[in-house]
């Protein structure tokens, strides 16, 4: 009953924000990946269970409504679930559904259904995760994002606050996820043999799961008495694991890592104290969506295609040279946002909160 | 035949034993595993653990199971984190209002499992998918960070050591004290033991099995607040990793999976076990494969150790052997 009306609180607003963003759109110039066909779209999640998913979600929404060709938006959460995804897929198609842009976090295993869904005539732009294929064939185009360019960003970073090299503690997801393979390749063409890599290869596993991580980071800790840097692609999971050096009475060392606004104001809270605690974050990659919409758009509606054809995060905080940002922080948000999307942080919320 | 006056359990000793070599090892190819402060960041971990064991022991004495574990802990911390939505004052009410669940999710297996007469793994595998509807119903999926009482209370630490703890040995205090010195612990471990007679001496047999579903939720529910607190950002689906360790320390601690006595202290210890050999894996700083690999090998051999018995297994066979002799003689 609560989801339900959270649910239909969120349509709302989403809906009065897209009437009035439509109707001001009409006056303005609507941007060129905005061509004149009418079209329908389809945003298609794998999984839409946390605040990072919810506000994708939302900056997708927002990103169409920018587009007065768009005559019908529609969203649909496989829920983690591989068959739902796939028949979420399939039924958009078969509603004759213009263009669909899809989260495929199941892999290869939805390659079947976008190719079905494409040979039937939509436009089809999945995004973020790569379901293997071949662009123009399998489906429109796929949206990826850079991970080894964050890598390379926090290599640089490292090497900017560390010269002489260090010790560096790297924290992914689960076991041979790509995206921390891919950031490791990353760091690896930035940072030399100076730079010793204390977790056994590729990566500690973390699984992405906050009490994990807790207990992975106080085994490290305990194991290695010089951390120079931690390097984790979730900064936001790490928030309950840092106060773990307090109780070994040494100093949160340097992190480099992915943004959100508990993290940011951990840092706040905690810099004094920790003087050894520098930040320094890429964008978590919200926005990813928005280009995967621009592209997905531009084919239906006959815009002109947008230039970019790969997500790269942005660089967002740097509590050293505070550029591009300083650290940031909005005590009087909830901790699960990203201050780094372009959807403003109370816009966020609205999409997080019930 | 005669009986010795001071019996050992011997799921005990051989739980004490095995956590002592497992220190020794630890020392000697880990030390850094075993530091104080590697300890103190992991013992919180290993008391939630031994929480949840006490709780699936109790419902293991009955000759259950309670799968439903891994949704009633998620439905406690998302609770705990979604109704204060980080205000402390909301605290209190949340707190009760998770233990009104718990309590509710409780009765509810107990009738399904104790009246119904379902099978405890069915009806608490259904069970487990119903909460975690209403993890979904209170978070849609989503964390949210604690408030600050509650990390402060779950979370922080009296002498160096994290008040989870303290929280564990008290539940082990009050489990041992009710099930060892009360007079319904002891009708409750005979019920376990053998339903059909404790009936025809008149005890409440249902009512004691569906009593088990209860206490365990209401233990469970207090495991899910603690990591609420003690992790900043939980997520909506924590009490999942729970559930195999929650099953694999009852059997450690040396309680039949058919029913009967329950064994608290050596379940409290098997907790450490387990806890102390994930951090033992994690300090080699093997690969994540070799990890799982030791952590399941331990286990396996923990398990072997204690039902093999060498003697009494020796002696089966022979009687076996000529069990099948006897019936050769009367098959000529």
């Amino acid at each position: 009953m609560k989801l339900s009306y959270r649910k239909g609180r969120v349509a709302l607003a989403a809906t009065s924000l897209m009437l009035s963003v439509m109707g001001t759109a009409a006056m303005a110039d609507t941007p060129s990946w905005c061509g004149p066909k009418k079209a329908t779209l389809a945003l298609l999640d794998g999984f839409g269970g946390n605040s990072w998913r919810l506000v994708t979600t939302a900056s997708g929404k927002a990103e169409a409504a920018l587009c007065p060709s768009i005559t019908d938006y529609q969203y649909a959460d496989g829920q983690g679930n591989t068959q739902k995804a796939i028949s979420d897929i399939k039924s958009f198609a078969a509603k004759g559904t213009s263009a669909i842009v899809v989260f495929g976090d199941s892999g290869p295993a939805v390659l079947p259904a976008l190719k079905a869904a494409h040979a039937a005539g939509s436009v089809v732009v999945p995004y973020r995760v790569n379901v293997g294929g071949e662009a123009g064939k399998d489906y429109t185009k796929f949206i990826g994002s850079s991970f080894k360019d964050d890598g390379v960003n926090w290599g640089n970073w490292i090497k900017g606050i560390l010269p002489n090299g260090g010790n560096v503690l790297f924290l992914s997801g689960p076991a041979g996820n790509s995206q921390g393979l891919d950031e490791l390749a990353g760091m690896k063409t930035v940072l030399n043999a100076k730079y010793v890599f204390i977790n056994p290869t590729p990566f500690d596993v973390t699984n992405w799961d906050p009490s994990l991580t807790q207990q992975v980071l106080s085994a490290e800790i305990a194991k290695n008495k010089k951390i120079d840097v931690i390097v984790s692609d979730f900064g936001p999971s790490l928030v309950g694991a840092l106060p773990v050096f307090k109780k070994f009475n040494r100093s949160i060392p340097a992190l480099a890592t992915s943004d959100g606004n508990s993290l940011g104001c951990f840092w706040k809270d905690n810099a004094k104290d920790n003087p050894s605690f520098k930040l320094f974050t890429v964008a978590t990659g919200n926005d990813n969506v928005r280009l995967a919409v621009r592209w997905a758009v531009a084919s239906a509606t006959g815009g002109v295609l947008p230039t970019e054809k790969i997500f790269k995060a942005p660089v967002f905080e740097d509590s050293v040279s505070g550029k591009p940002s300083a650290v940031q922080c909005r005590h009087d948000l909830p901790g699960s946002i990203y201050l780094s999307a372009v959807m403003s942080g109370d816009d966020q919320a609205k999409a997080v909160n019930k | 035949m005669k009986m010795p006056r001071f019996v050992v359990a011997k799921g005990f000793v051989t739980v004490l034993i095995s956590t002592w070599i497992l220190i020794a090892i630890c020392f000697a190819f880990a030390p850094s595993s075993v530091a104080p402060g590697a300890l103190s960041g992991s013992l919180p971990f290993a008391a939630i653990l031994a929480i949840v064991g006490l709780g699936q022991m109790l419902v293991v004495q009955q000759g259950g199971f309670d799968l439903s574990i891994a949704g009633g802990v998620s439905l406690a911390v998302v609770i705990a984190t979604h109704y204060p939505a980080g205000d402390s004052a909301y605290l209190l009410p949340a707190i009760l209002i998770a233990y009104a669940c718990a309590a509710l999710v409780g009765v509810l297996n107990g009738l399904l499992v104790g009246f119904v007469r379902l099978n405890a793994i069915v009806a608490t595998i259904g069970m487990n998918a119903l909460i975690y509807g209403g993890v979904f119903a209170v978070s849609g999926g989503v964390p949210r960070i604690t408030t600050p009482l509650l990390a402060a209370i779950a979370g922080g630490d009296t002498f160096g050591v994290g008040h989870a703890v303290y929280f564990a040995l008290a539940l082990l205090l009050v489990v041992t004290f009710v099930m060892k010195k009360t007079v319904y612990g002891r009708r409750f471990e005979a019920v376990g033991a053998n339903p059909l007679a404790a009936a025809s001496i008149g005890l409440n047999v249902r009512l004691h099995q569906m009593m088990a579903y209860v206490l365990a939720q209401l233990l469970f529910c207090t495991a899910g607040l603690l990591i609420a607190g003690i992790t900043s950002q939980p997520t909506a689906f924590q009490g999942d990793s729970l559930l195999l360790p929650s099953v694999a320390v009852v059997v450690l601690g040396g309680t039949s999976l058919l029913g009967g006595r329950g064994f608290p202290i050596s379940t409290l210890i098997a907790a450490f076990f387990l806890n102390q050999l994930s951090q033992f894996a994690f300090a080699v700083g093997v690969p994540y494969s070799a990890q799982t690999i030791i952590q399941a090998l331990a286990l396996g051999f923990g398990i072997a150790i204690y039902s093999i018995h060498l003697p009494s297994t020796t002696k089966e066979i022979i009687k076996m052997s000529n069990w099948e002799d006897e019936n050769e003689v009367i098959v000529s």
